[in-house]
């Protein structure tokens, strides 16, 4: 059966075209129009994906992605306005799976949902993972570049290892911090960024223009394997 | 209680001077009586009273009125005693001196008088003359002031500096006389007198020390009273009591008051057909702003609405080419109203001055890797070459504002030259800055046009299609947001440059 899509948006004109798009791709879906209904719909339909618009008129937008974070991982796609990194940062570190900045085209829009779905349905495996020219051995802690073996320091690596977890998802500098080199350090964001730099260095055919390792301005980085 | 104890010695001052001008009286008597004994054996007694008349004349001419009248009563009891016979007594031998010492006396109070009134006429024509002086220079020391404060320290000094006393102005917070708005550094009075002031400056009265009321204070308080408003209050400590509490002292303190009072109404006048200026600016910018927007706005909207409503009424007849045209047409227009939106809007938060920067360490190959993933699209077909020295320090910047800077000027890049021309982005570190710069080898900028390019509303004239003139102007507002500056110019061998300055951050 098609993917279930709960879209929770106020704005009508942006749900018309919603429904034209996820029904033209063959998606199920339902429609929220408040951030209470969104809840209860997402508790009654149990959807595959959440499509959620930050500026509900009843409550905001966030507090829909706690709710449901109280009972499910079911990825959840914010529609942001732009300008608004701080909205997104919050939504992300709030376990919210990725954002679309309005407005956006239906082409970023499907891409997104496409990877976030897969995420959910194939979680990351202990295998051999290639993205590009890398290829990276999980049990042997081997990575290779062209085939060549390169030495990453136990930090790259971990951090390497924590965007591979989460392949396409764009992770905030908070949560990768956190994950990489624990809770103390979520305000260290020079750090992640000389490591990000290294990694780049090390794996990216032009570092200044990275075709993987991809930074998302104000919020944080996106490990992108190729679509 | 310092300044009491400070301020009682000098009250003490003018006793002294009475003292010395009698000290001094008695030794000119004292001479004349010993030229007078030695001369009593030659002269007739008569001539001797000429010795005392001049002493007389020398009293006067340097001591107060009383002090003369005084001396020349004396003058007429010494001669008696030591030059008309019975010598060293008060007792004369022969009447006809009588006359002689009624003459004297005559004579003696007469030239006191008369001396003592030319001195007077001397000294108030010096008066008047430093008043005129003081005033003219407080005036001219007030005309080049355009701020009230700095008006009011200008009068301070110089009236501080006329009446050899301490003069402070003390200026009003939302209605309140305030001692923490005053033109000394250091406050010469109790802070309780605070009120005092503040009564002169409701009332528009004087209060204060020798006045009807609060006459015990330390200072007094004279009101600024301009044509319409009191501006505040002079508060003059009387260090020295006598010379201030004349009365054509106190009274050119009080054109002095009024002088200063007048020149501060003056000033906010002018500061308000200042704002009033600025406001008609302000609008007309509003104004052009606004005709530049509703054209840049309406035309996309019109061409959306145009092809919309053709594929809507004729879809059916159209080819499947021209259909596909204008859906394009509609959805690039849609993109350039955003970007347009979105440029206003970032112009809008920096005017407002609601931009918060979130600097840090951030490396500059990071920023611009954003950027051109950002931009793939509109870099198609072009060779984008970047070239960062591997030492190139972090940059201490709002990352994605700074990044916008960097979007702003690649994207004008491919909006301003020939597709398929290459686009080079590079920079250097040298001497606490880095520099980074953008390049192409398009038609460069028109001759003269440099700077204005980075003026709001201004466009490149050889631009058929663009957005509202905003992009260079929102990129010099971050560049300046970030203590840093931005400028451009033309490339040897053809293209332009532009060159954007930040002061780097300290190393890692």
């Amino acid at each position: 059966m098609k993917p279930l899509i709960l879209m929770v948006e106020d704005d009508p004109q942006i749900r018309r075209f919603l429904r034209a798009t996820l029904d033209a791709e063959g998606y199920r879906f339902q429609e929220a129009t408040t951030a209470a209904e969104g809840l209860t719909q997402a508790a009654s339909h149990q959807p595959d994906l959440i499509l959620l618009d930050l500026g509900l008129p009843d409550r905001d937008g966030l507090d829909v992605i706690r709710g449901v974070r109280e009972w499910s991982h079911v990825p959840i796609l914010i529609l942001s306005a732009r300008g608004q990194e701080a909205d997104k940062i919050a939504a992300l570190d709030l376990g919210a799976d990725d954002y679309v900045a309005k407005p956006f085209t239906v082409g970023e829009l499907l891409a997104r949902i496409r990877a976030a779905l897969r995420r959910s349905l194939s979680p990351a495996a202990a295998e051999v993972v290639c993205f590009g020219r890398v290829e990276v051995d999980p049990e042997k802690r081997i990575v290779k570049v062209d085939g060549a073996e390169v030495h990453l320091t136990p930090n790259e690596y971990k951090l390497l290892q924590v965007m591979l977890r989460h392949p396409g998802k764009v992770l905030t500098q908070r949560q990768l911090l956190n994950e990489v080199w624990g809770p103390n350090a979520t305000e260290q964001a020079q750090y992640l960024r000389v490591y990000i730099a290294q990694l780049r260095r090390k794996l990216e055919r032009d570092p200044a223009r990275p075709e993987h390792l991809q930074t998302e301005p104000g919020v944080g980085y996106r490990l992108v394997t190729g679509d | 209680m310092e300044d009491t104890a400070e301020f009682v010695s000098r009250a003490a001052a003018p006793r002294s001077s009475r003292a010395r001008e009698i000290a001094f009286s008695a030794a000119i008597l004292a001479a004349c009586t010993l030229i007078a004994l030695a001369l009593r054996s030659y002269l007739a007694a008569t001539n001797l009273a000429m010795v005392y008349l001049l002493g007389v004349v020398a009293v006067a001419a340097s001591c107060s009125r009383e002090t003369a009248v005084a001396a020349s009563m004396v003058s007429v009891a010494a001669f008696d005693f030591f030059c008309v016979p019975p010598y060293l007594t008060f007792v004369v031998a022969d009447y006809e001196y009588l006359v002689t010492f009624a003459g004297m006396l005559v004579v003696a109070l007469v030239i006191s008088t008369q001396t003592s009134r030319i001195r007077a006429n001397a000294r108030a024509a010096l008066e008047r003359e430093a008043r005129t002086e003081a005033l003219y220079r407080l005036s001219t020391n007030l005309a080049g002031q355009t701020r009230v404060f700095e008006a009011a320290r200008a009068a301070a000094a110089l009236a501080q500096e006329v009446f050899h006393t301490t003069v402070v102005i003390l200026l009003p917070d939302d209605g309140r006389i305030s001692f923490r708005k005053r033109t000394a550094d250091q406050l010469p009075v109790p802070g309780a007198e605070e009120l005092i002031a503040q009564w002169a400056f409701d009332r528009g009265r004087k209060a204060g020390q020798g006045m009807e009321n609060f006459g015990e204070a330390l200072a007094f308080y004279i009101p600024l009273r301009g044509a319409r408003d009191s501006f505040g209050v002079m508060c003059v400590l009387p260090d020295a009591e006598k010379r201030v509490f004349l009365p054509e002292q106190q009274n050119l303190l009080d054109i002095f008051a009024n002088q200063t009072a007048l020149a501060i109404e003056r000033t906010l006048s002018q500061k308000a057909a200042e704002d009033t200026r600025l406001r008609m600016e302000t609008e007309q910018m509003r104004s052009s702003l606004l005709s530049a927007i509703s054209h840049d706005l309406r035309t996309p909207l019109a061409s959306i609405t145009g092809a919309a409503s053709t594929l809507r009424s004729q879809g059916e007849k159209l080819a499947p080419e021209v259909r596909a045209e204008l859906l394009d047409s509609i959805s690039e227009e849609a993109e350039r109203l955003s970007r347009l939106v979105g440029n206003l809007l970032d112009m809008t938060r920096f005017e407002s001055g609601t931009v918060e920067l979130r600097r840090e360490f951030c490396p500059l190959e990071e920023i611009v890797g954003a950027a051109l993933q950002r931009l793939d699209r509109q870099l198609a077909g072009r060779a984008v070459s970047v070239s960062l020295p591997d030492d190139l320090p972090p940059v201490f910047v709002d990352d994605v504002l700074f990044g916008q800077v960097v979007m702003n000027l690649v994207e004008n890049a491919t909006k301003y030259t020939p597709s398929g021309t290459p686009v080079e982005l590079a920079a250097e570190f040298s001497s606490g800055t880095v520099i980074f710069e953008v390049r192409d080898r398009g038609p460069g900028l028109p001759l003269g046009e440099e700077e204005r390019i980075f003026e709001k509303f201004y466009r490149g004239n050889s631009a058929g299609r663009s957005g509202a003139g905003l992009g260079l102007a929102i990129c010099r507002a971050i560049a300046q947001a970030h203590q840093g500056s931005i400028e451009a110019f033309n490339r040897p061998g053809g293209g332009a440059v532009f060159r954007v300055r930040l002061p780097a951050g300290k190393q890692l």
